[in-house]
C-alpha cells in the first residue's frame, strides 16, 4: 500500500469512524444479543415487538435512557458523581487505538500495544471507585470497594497469562525477537498457517478469559453490582444517560477483552479468504484510487473474520452468565491470589523452560502438548479440591420411615373409617 | 437512611483494629425495598467491613390483619383468606383451616376428599419448593434456574385452574371436603405433567447440585445444629436438613397420610446446601406420594353435607398440617356463633425467621442473601 499523505488521511478518518461506530453500536448489538441468547437458553422468547424479531428494542432503550431525568440525591458529591462515568468511559474508547481489526484498520504504530491495553484497562477502577464514593450511599460504597479490590487482584493474573504468548513470538516472530505489538503477534501466528496460539497456550487463554470476566464485572464475578446483595452496587444512585455511560463502558470493555483474546490466541483477522496474495493474484482491477480492489476485498474479509471471532467470544460471556451462580467476595479474592496467580507463574516457568530446552523442530509440539495437559490437570484438580473439602462430603440421606421423636402413631388407633360413606354431621350448637 | 436506633445494639458500634485504628461499624438497612429480601422484609445489619456483627429483622410491612379478618368471616368464607397468608402454598393453608374447623365440629371428610386433599397438597408442595429452589439460585446470582422452575410450576397452576377455577388463590377446600370433583381427564393430565417433571427434576439435580460455585457458596453457610433447631421451634425442611426427624405427615398423620406412608427426607448437614437438598428430594417424594394417592383414589362423595353457616360447638382446637415450610397450624376458639372467636395462625415462616439473626452473625455480607434464601420466607405469612 502506498504511504502518501492522502492515504494517511483516509486511513485516519476511516479508522476513527469505524472505531466510534463500533463502540457505539456494540452495546446496542450486545444488549440485543444478550437478551436473545439468554432467552433462548432460558426457554423464553426475549424481545419480540419492536422491529423484526425485536431488533429495535435496544435502540429504543437507548432513546429512552437519553430522555430520562437525571436524578441525584441531595447528599451526592456532585463533582465526583458527575465525573465518574466519563472517567470510566474514556479509557475504554482509548484502548481501541491499540486493536488491529485488519492490516489497514489499525493505527499500527503502537509497538507497545499490550502494555497500553493493560494500563488502560486498569484505569477503569478509578471511575468505579469515584462512582462508589461520590454517590454517598452505602450500597455504592461497598460496591466500589469490592470492585477496586477485585479489579486490582485480577489485573495480575490477567497480565501474567499473556506472558506465555509474548514468549512464543520470540520463536515465531519475523526477526527472532519477541514482540508486544498486536500486529507482530498476529503476524507470528501467520508464520506457519493456522498456528493460532490457542493451540499452544490453551491454559493462557482459559486464565485470561477468566480474568477478563472479572475485569468486566461479568457473572460469575459480578460482585460489585451483585443485584441480590447490593441492589446495583456502585450504579445504585445513577440513572439516565450517566448510568448508560457505565453500561456502554462495560460492553466496550467486553469488546476489548474479547478482541485482545482474538488477537493473542485466535489469530486475529486470519481466516479463510483473508489472504492478500491470493486476491492480488486474482483481482487486477485498480480504478486508480489510493489502494487497489484486492486490498479492499482483503481488508473487508479480515475485518469480518475478526468480528466473527470477537462476537463468538462475547456470546461465551453471555453463556457463562446464564449458567453460573456468583462467587462470594472472599472466595473471589482467594481464587485470584491462591489459584490463578500461582498457576500463571507455573505456566510462565514451564513455557520458558520448554522453549529454551527443547530443540527446534519439536519445540512447539512439546510446548503445546504440555500446556494442554497442564490445563486439564488444573481443571481436574480444582474440581477435586472443591468437592473434597470437608463440607463437600456427601452425608447419608435417610429414606426409611424412622421414629426418632418416638411418637409416630400406629396405623390402628388413627385409621380412616372404613368404606366411603359420608359421616353424619353433628348438630351445630345454637349461638349464645 | 436513618437507622432505627431502637433496633440496633449500641454496645459495640466502635471497635479497635490491630493497629489501634478506630473503625466505625456501618449500619445498613437491607430492605424493605431490596431485590432479595423476598418481599418486604427489612434487615438492619451492623457491618464490620463486610462481616455482619448484628442483624435485626424488622417485620410488619405486609401486615393485612388476616387473623382479624378471619374473626369477621364465617367459617366457610374464612378459607379464602388463608390463601393470602402463605401465598406460595394456598392449598396447604386451606387444608389447615378447613381441618381445624372439621376437628372443632367432629367431622370426618369422605375418603375421596381426603385423597384429593393429599394430591393437591403434594402438588402445592412441589410448586412451593420449585419457587424456593429457583429464587434461591437467583439470590446466589444464577439467573436461569428460576425460569426453569417457574416453567414447571406453570403446569401445576394450570391443573389447579382446571380444578378450582383459579390458578393462585384456589379457594378449593371446604369444611368437610373439597369444592369440586376432579374434572374429566384431569388425572391423566396430571400423570403427563409428573412424567415431564421427573425429567426436569433430573436436570435440576445435574445442573445445580453438582455446580462447584453453588457448593462453595452453600456448604457450611448458616449452620443450624439439631439442638438449635429444636430450641428455636424450627420446623419443615430446615429442621429436617439439621437432622431433626419431624414431619407432621408422619408424626401426627392427618387425612389420607394415615394410609399413604411418607418417607421424610432427612439430612445431617444443617447448612444451606442441606436445606436445598431436602427441598429437592422432597419434590421427588411428593411425586411418589401423588402417584400413590392417584392409584389409591377411592370413589364416593367429595364433601359432607355441611350448611353454609356453620356453628361449631363452643371450644377450642389446634390443627396443624405439614406445609411446604414447616408446621402450619391453626388455633381456633369457637364461641358457638357462626364466626370464630379467635383464629390464630401458627406460620412456619414466622417461627423460622427467629433463627435468622443467630445465623447471620459472623457471616459475610454476601452470605446474608444465601442464608435468607435458604430459610425460604414468605413475608405474606410472616406479617399476615
Amino acid at each position: 500500500m502506498p504511504q502518501n499523505l492522502g492515504f494517511l488521511i483516509v486511513h485516519f478518518v476511516v479508522t476513527l469512524v469505524f472505531f466510534i461506530a463500533l463502540v457505539a453500536t456494540n452495546a446496542v448489538i450486545m444488549v440485543y444479543l444478550e437478551r436473545k441468547v439468554m432467552a433462548y437458553m432460558q426457554d423464553r422468547v426475549g424481545p419480540l415487538h419492536y422491529g423484526p424479531q425485536g431488533m429495535l428494542q435496544s435502540t429504543l432503550d437507548v432513546v429512552k435512557l437519553l430522555l430520562k431525568e437525571d436524578i441525584r440525591s441531595q447528599l451526592t458529591d456532585n463533582a465526583i458523581f458527575s465525573l465518574a462515568p466519563m472517567v470510566f468511559f474514556a479509557p475504554v474508547i482509548t484502548a481501541f487505538v491499540a486493536l488491529p481489526f485488519s492490516p489497514f484498520m489499525t493505527t499500527g504504530a503502537i509497538g507497545t500495544a499490550l502494555i497500553l491495553y493493560v494500563a488502560l484497562s486498569s484505569l477503569d477502577i478509578i471511575g468505579v471507585f469515584m462512582a462508589g464514593w461520590g454517590s454517598n450511599s452505602k450500597y455504592s460504597l461497598i460496591g466500589g470497594l469490592r470492585s477496586a479490590a477485585q479489579m486490582i487482584s485480577y489485573e495480575l493474573p490477567l497480565m501474567l497469562s499473556l506472558v506465555g504468548v509474548v514468549m512464543l513470538t520470540s520463536i515465531l516472530g519475523h526477526n527472532g525477537v519477541g514482540s508486544i505489538s498486536f500486529s507482530d503477534i498476529i503476524n507470528a501466528q501467520l508464520q506457519t498457517p493456522w498456528l493460532w496460539f490457542i493451540l499452544i497456550q490453551p491454559l493462557g487463554l482459559l486464565i485470561y478469559y477468566t480474568c477478563g470476566l472479572a475485569e468486566t464485572n461479568r457473572a460469575p464475578f459480578d460482585l460489585p453490582e451483585a443485584e441480590s446483595e447490593l441492589v446495583a452496587g456502585y450504579l445504585t444512585e445513577y440513572s439516565g444517560m450517566r448510568w448508560a455511560m457505565f453500561f456502554l463502558g462495560e460492553y466496550g470493555n467486553m469488546l476489548i477483552v474479547s478482541s485482545v483474546a482474538t488477537v493473542l490466541f485466535l489469530g486475529g483477522w486470519s481466516g479463510p479468504g483473508a489472504d492478500l496474495q491470493f486476491w492480488q493474484a486474482h483481482i487486477s482491477a485498480n480504478p486508480g484510487g489510493i489502494f487497489s480492489v484486492a486490498d479492499l476485498v482483503f481488508n473487508l474479509i479480515a475485518v469480518f473474520w475478526f468480528l466473527v471471532k470477537v462476537y463468538a467470544l462475547q456470546v461465551v460471556f453471555i453463556w457463562v452468565r446464564s449458567t453460573l451462580p456468583r462467587l462470594r467476595a472472599d472466595q473471589l479474592m482467594q481464587y485470584a491470589w491462591l489459584i490463578l496467580i500461582p498457576i500463571t507463574l507455573v505456566n510462565i516457568l514451564v513455557t520458558s523452560v520448554l522453549l529454551l530446552a527443547v530443540p527446534q523442530p519439536y519445540t512447539l509440539w512439546v510446548t503445546g502438548i504440555v500446556n494442554w495437559l497442564m490445563m486439564f490437570v488444573y481443571i481436574f484438580t480444582l474440581t477435586r479440591i472443591i468437592q473434597a473439602s470437608p463440607a463437600g462430603k456427601k452425608p447419608v440421606w435417610v429414606n426409611e420411615p424412622t421414629n426418632a421423636l418416638g411418637f409416630m402413631p400406629s396405623k390402628t388407633d388413627n385409621a380412616l373409617p372404613a368404606g366411603s360413606e359420608t359421616p353424619k354431621l353433628q348438630s351445630p350448637t345454637p349461638a349464645r | 437512611m436513618t437507622p432505627n436506633m431502637s433496633t440496633v445494639d449500641q454496645s459495640h458500634t466502635y471497635s479497635e483494629g490491630a493497629e489501634g485504628f478506630r473503625t466505625e461499624e456501618m449500619i445498613l438497612n437491607m430492605g424493605p425495598q431490596h431485590p432479595s429480601t423476598h418481599g418486604v422484609l427489612r434487615l438492619v445489619l451492623q457491618l464490620e467491613g463486610e462481616t455482619v456483627t448484628h442483624c435485626t429483622p424488622v417485620i410488619g410491612y405486609l401486615h393485612r390483619g388476616i387473623e382479624k379478618i378471619l374473626e369477621n368471616r364465617t367459617y366457610m368464607a374464612g378459607i379464602r383468606y388463608m390463601d393470602n397468608a402463605d401465598y406460595l402454598s394456598p392449598m396447604l393453608n386451606e387444608t389447615a383451616y378447613a381441618g381445624a374447623v372439621e376437628q372443632l365440629m367432629g367431622i370426618e371428610p369422605p375418603r375421596r376428599a381426603q385423597y384429593i386433599r393429599l394430591i393437591t397438597n403434594e402438588m402445592q408442595r412441589i410448586t412451593s419448593h420449585l419457587v424456593a429452589v429457583g429464587t434461591y439460585l437467583l439470590d446466589l446470582g444464577a439467573f436461569t434456574p428460576v425460569l426453569y422452575a417457574f416453567r414447571d410450576r406453570e403446569g401445576i397452576l394450570d391443573l389447579f385452574e382446571q380444578l378450582g377455577g383459579s390458578r393462585f388463590n384456589v379457594n378449593y377446600m371446604r369444611v368437610g371436603g373439597v369444592l369440586h370433583d376432579l374434572p374429566k381427564g384431569w388425572l391423566s393430565r396430571l400423570e403427563t405433567w409428573l412424567d415431564a417433571f421427573e425429567k426436569s427434576w433430573q436436570e435440576f439435580d445435574v445442573l445445580i447440585t453438582g455446580n462447584e460455585i453453588f457448593m462453595k457458596r452453600t456448604q457450611g453457610t448458616g449452620y443450624i445444629s439439631p439442638e438449635q433447631a429444636v430450641a428455636y421451634g424450627v420446623t419443615g425442611p430446615i429442621a429436617r436438613a439439621s437432622g431433626v426427624n419431624y414431619d407432621l405427615r408422619v408424626n401426627n398423620a392427618y387425612g389420607a397420610y394415615r394410609e399413604v406412608a411418607v418417607r421424610p427426607v432427612i439430612r445431617y448437614d444443617g447448612d444451606a446446601f442441606g436445606r436445598y437438598m431436602v427441598r429437592l428430594y422432597e419434590m421427588k417424594e411428593s411425586i411418589r406420594l401423588i402417584r400413590e394417592g392417584m392409584s389409591k383414589l377411592p370413589g364416593g362423595p367429595i364433601c359432607t353435607r355441611t350448611p353454609i353457616e356453620l356453628r361449631p360447638p363452643r371450644g377450642e382446637t389446634y390443627f396443624a398440617v405439614e406445609s411446604s415450610k414447616g408446621e402450619q397450624g391453626i388455633y381456633l376458639i369457637s364461641d358457638g356463633s357462626e364466626y370464630p372467636y379467635r383464629a390464630k395462625i401458627r406460620g412456619p415462616s414466622f417461627v423460622n425467621l427467629q433463627i435468622v439473626p443467630e445465623l447471620m452473625r459472623g457471616h459475610k455480607m454476601g452470605d446474608v442473601v444465601a442464608i435468607l434464601g435458604s430459610i425460604d420466607l414468605v413475608l405474606g405469612e410472616v406479617d399476615r
